[in-house]
């Protein structure tokens, strides 16, 4: 519906209204609340016109409202004008508003009649009121409401009959009511097999209905009771309907804001499950399906399993592709196409979750990776290095003790002989046994065969026997553990000992290993000078890598002058 | 160092020993050293399994054992000697260790410390001495390596009763720990059987052991207080 079209009857209601304001104002007149309620009522339908355009900018209903208002108006301002013409037109045109408010309900929400068959009914219904009112404005002279001398001519007056005017009222009753029921009936088929969005849409004319209903039974039964009350209230109950329209419009306008926040509501890493529901709420249609391809050209299935024809999707449904998205779509009720830039909102927001997430399990995809290859580097070292220790002591250790006994013997054999070649064979003897000092040293540096001997507790223990600060052992759990849980807790105690020798000023330390929920727990504590900092020192840092490559934390606590207390946490089944 | 001359005392009778060690030159090299000091090598093993069968065959009096033997290089020497000592409580054992480290020593110790051994591989070069400690375990004493002992003597210590003991007591305690008898300790450290009592005494009293007679028990309880 073009822009000029909606100006052009914006303007249009508003000179109608000042004409009908204009021409029936009389000083006078014992009809003026009536007069602003029609007025008000008019008004109502033409601002529903309105708002159902903003609302709905591909759906003829802002155009339906308006001609309701219209057709509600025109013929009272015709009448007012004092005019033969005028007068027998707006005679025969009263009450066709009610055929427009029918045809409004029938076309709910697009304002397009839906089967040829609802096209005849409401064609046949235009037809018979206007037919009537005709028929019976041929037998109604003007002068029996009582105008006297200031009534117009009725240019179809044929005879002046008051009988022959209430038998065709009496004949256009039933048939009206038949059609009423035929219309009836069919809104009531419309919103039983409407779903989701569509049914959500047709809310508001769930308001409007019985208004209208209130009216058309209100006027029948109390006209006779009073004119003046009856004209001056009924519109008002008429006004609920477009005012009721208004309102929901005005809380669908919100339905934007619902998307922003059903998106950030949505818990990172949320299944595909959880994203459709937030869009569908967000959407208000219950009926939204978010559908992926299936790998191998196999369609598309929803997030319930089901299978989508993304090509030819059901009758009533409309697909949307997700942008952004390996080929998703986004299946929903047809009726939203009345909301494209709402239903275009969603499916970015939808691209916009689906590639988060997928970013969000490549990023976690990675993390395992580097983690997977992090441990796998620490446990080749750690293998590397036992095959090392392993090599010295097979090798270099046994041919140094070999060499040992060999120079043992030879020394044996020149003592008394030849006192300096026994002096020379003891001092080699002496060197080889420095050499075998200094080469399990290093090998015990390399890696300490205790720990792959008996464990954390000959291990510990050793390290505490040879710190060179006085150390304690208060827990170590006499069990064994994973190769690399041991290694890790066995360099913590180590490098921990060490450190507290070189920097703390420390006279003692204390050590505890112990389970505690599921980890294992490796407390290094001193009593020295405290001060000591994680990010400082590539060997305390070295040992947070290597704790972190079995998924554990390294905390070091160390307040300066109160000692320094470093607890490796490691997850140990 | 008190050296037993083992070759030049015919009167004692010749010690039956068994050797097992994984490698062929060092176990060959022993057993040339053993038998040219008078001992008697009935049998030579190149692993646990073979040493126990071994034992089972010719009931020798001493078994020297490497710890570290195949299939795994682990403790299988440790665990044979356990064995051995647990079937055949007779046999006196020296384990061959290329540790400093307790765990095995203590593991060794816990069930009856008499003719046991805990020496480091390397002591084979004294070969005076080394005869001397089979010498030892086949009598039944205790040798514990002194370097393993003179680490748990020298470990730093707060608040313990061990630095009021004197020099002289300190030096009685390590060879205690190295499983010396009192009158082996009088002849090292050129002192009366008498006044090694008397430290023996004073620094038990120091260090609230209760005295105890016989040599192994006093090993044990030394070892134990000076690791703990």
């Amino acid at each position: 519906m073009g822009r000029w079209l909606r100006a052009a009857l914006i303007a249009g209601a508003t000179a109608a209204v000042g004409c009908f304001v204009w021409s029936s104002w009389l000083p006078d007149s014992q009809y003026v609340p009536t007069e602003i309620s029609f007025a008000v009522v008019a008004l109502s339908f033409m601002v529903a016109g309105i708002a159902a355009w903003q609302r709905w900018p591909a759906s003829r209903l802002g155009l339906l409202f308006t001609i309701v208002g219209y057709l509600y108006l025109v013929p009272y301002i015709l009448v007012n004008l004092a005019n033969p013409v005028a007068w027998t037109i707006g005679n025969a045109g009263e009450g066709i508003y009610t055929v427009a408010l029918a045809h409004l309900g029938l076309a709910w929400p697009t304002g397009r009649l839906r089967s040829r068959f609802e096209r005849g009914v409401i064609v046949a219904d235009y037809v018979q009121n206007i037919a009537f009112n005709t028929a019976a404005t041929m037998f109604w002279n003007p002068a029996f409401s009582g105008c006297d001398a200031r009534c117009p001519a009725n240019v179809l007056l044929v005879r002046s009959s008051r009988p022959a005017w209430n038998a065709i009222n009496t004949v256009e009753g039933p048939i009206g009511l038949v059609i009423t029921g035929i219309v009836l009936t069919l809104i009531v088929r419309h919103w039983r097999s409407a779903r989701g969005w569509s049914r959500r849409a047709m809310i508001p004319l769930l308001w409007i209905g019985p208004a209208v209903g209130a009216e058309v039974v209100l006027t029948g039964s109390l006209f006779k009771f009073s004119g003046q009350v009856t004209y001056a209230l009924l519109p008002l109950v008429l006004l609920a309907g477009p005012a009721l329209f208004v309102i929901s419009t005005v809380r669908a306008r919100t339905a934007g804001g619902a998307l922003g926040t059903a998106i950030v509501d949505l818990e990172p890493g949320a299944s595909p499950g959880l994203l459709r529901d937030a869009l569908a709420r967000a959407l208000g249609d219950s009926t939204l399906q978010l559908a992926f391809r299936q790998p191998g050209g196999a369609g598309h299935l929803d997030t319930s399993g089901q299978v989508v024809d993304a090509d030819r999707p059901d009758s009533g449904r409309a697909v949307m592709p997700v942008a952004g998205s390996d080929g998703a779509v986004l299946v929903y009720d047809e009726g939203l196409e009345l909301e494209p830039q709402l239903v275009k909102l969603t499916a970015a927001a939808a691209g916009m979750a689906l590639e988060h997430a997928r970013l969000q399990a490549e990023v976690q995809d990675q993390l395992e990776q580097v983690r997977a290859s992090r441990s796998r580097i620490v446990e080749a070292g750690d293998a590397e290095r036992r095959r090392l220790e392993r090599d010295l002591h097979d090798g270099a250790q046994q041919r140094l003790v070999t060499l040992s006994l060999a120079l043992g013997m030879a020394r044996d054999r020149a003592a008394g002989a030849d006192p300096e070649l026994e002096a020379l064979i003891t001092s080699a003897g002496k060197e080889a046994r420095e050499a075998l000092t200094e080469l399990r040293e290093l090998a015990r540096g390399i890696h300490p065969a205790v720990l792959t001997e008996t464990g954390l507790t000959g291990a510990v223990q050793a390290l505490v026997e040879r710190s060179p600060v006085a150390a304690t052992i208060t827990a170590v759990p006499d069990e064994r553990f994973p190769a690399a849980i041991e290694a890790t807790a066995y360099f913590v105690v180590s490098e921990a000992l060490a450190n507290v020798a070189k920097h703390a000023m420390a006279d003692g330390a204390q050590v505890a290993i112990y389970r505690r929920l599921g980890r294992l727990v490796v407390e290094v504590s001193d009593d020295g000078a405290g001060g000591a900092r994680a990010e400082f020192g590539s060997g305390l840092r070295g040992l947070a890598d290597r704790v972190a490559s079995v998924g554990g934390v390294l905390r070091v606590d160390s307040p300066p002058g109160g000692g320094t207390r470093l607890e490796a946490d490691i997850p140990c089944p | 160092m008190s050296v037993t001359p083992g070759v030049a005392a015919p009167a004692r009778p010749r010690l039956r020993v068994v050797i097992a060690e994984d490698a062929v030159l060092l176990r060959e090299g022993l057993r040339r050293v053993l038998t040219d000091a008078g001992l008697d090598v009935a049998g030579v093993a190149g692993d646990a399994v073979d040493l126990v069968s071994l034992v089972a065959a010719l009931h020798p009096d001493v078994v020297l054992a490497d710890i570290r033997m195949p299939p795994s290089q682990t403790t299988e020497g440790l665990q044979a000697a356990l064995e051995i000592r647990r079937r055949w409580p007779g046999t006196a054992v020296i384990v061959l260790s290329q540790h400093v480290e307790t765990e095995h020593l203590f593991e060794l110790l816990a069930g009856d410390p008499r003719g046991i051994g805990y020496v480091l591989k390397e002591r084979v070069a004294d070969i005076a001495q080394f005869t001397d400690a089979i010498w030892r375990v086949s009598a039944g004493e205790s040798v514990i390596d002194p370097q393993v002992v003179s680490r748990l003597v020298a470990r730093p210590r707060r608040d313990s009763p061990l630095q009021t003991l004197t020099e002289r007591e300190l030096a009685v305690l390590a060879l205690m720990a190295e499983g010396r008898s009192n009158h082996a300790i009088a002849a090292q450290l050129y002192m009366s059987p008498k006044t090694v009592e008397t430290h023996v005494g004073n620094l038990f009293a120091k260090l609230g052991l209760l005295p105890a007679a016989e040599d192994h028990r006093r090993v044990l309880a030394v070892l134990t207080y000076l690791r703990s």
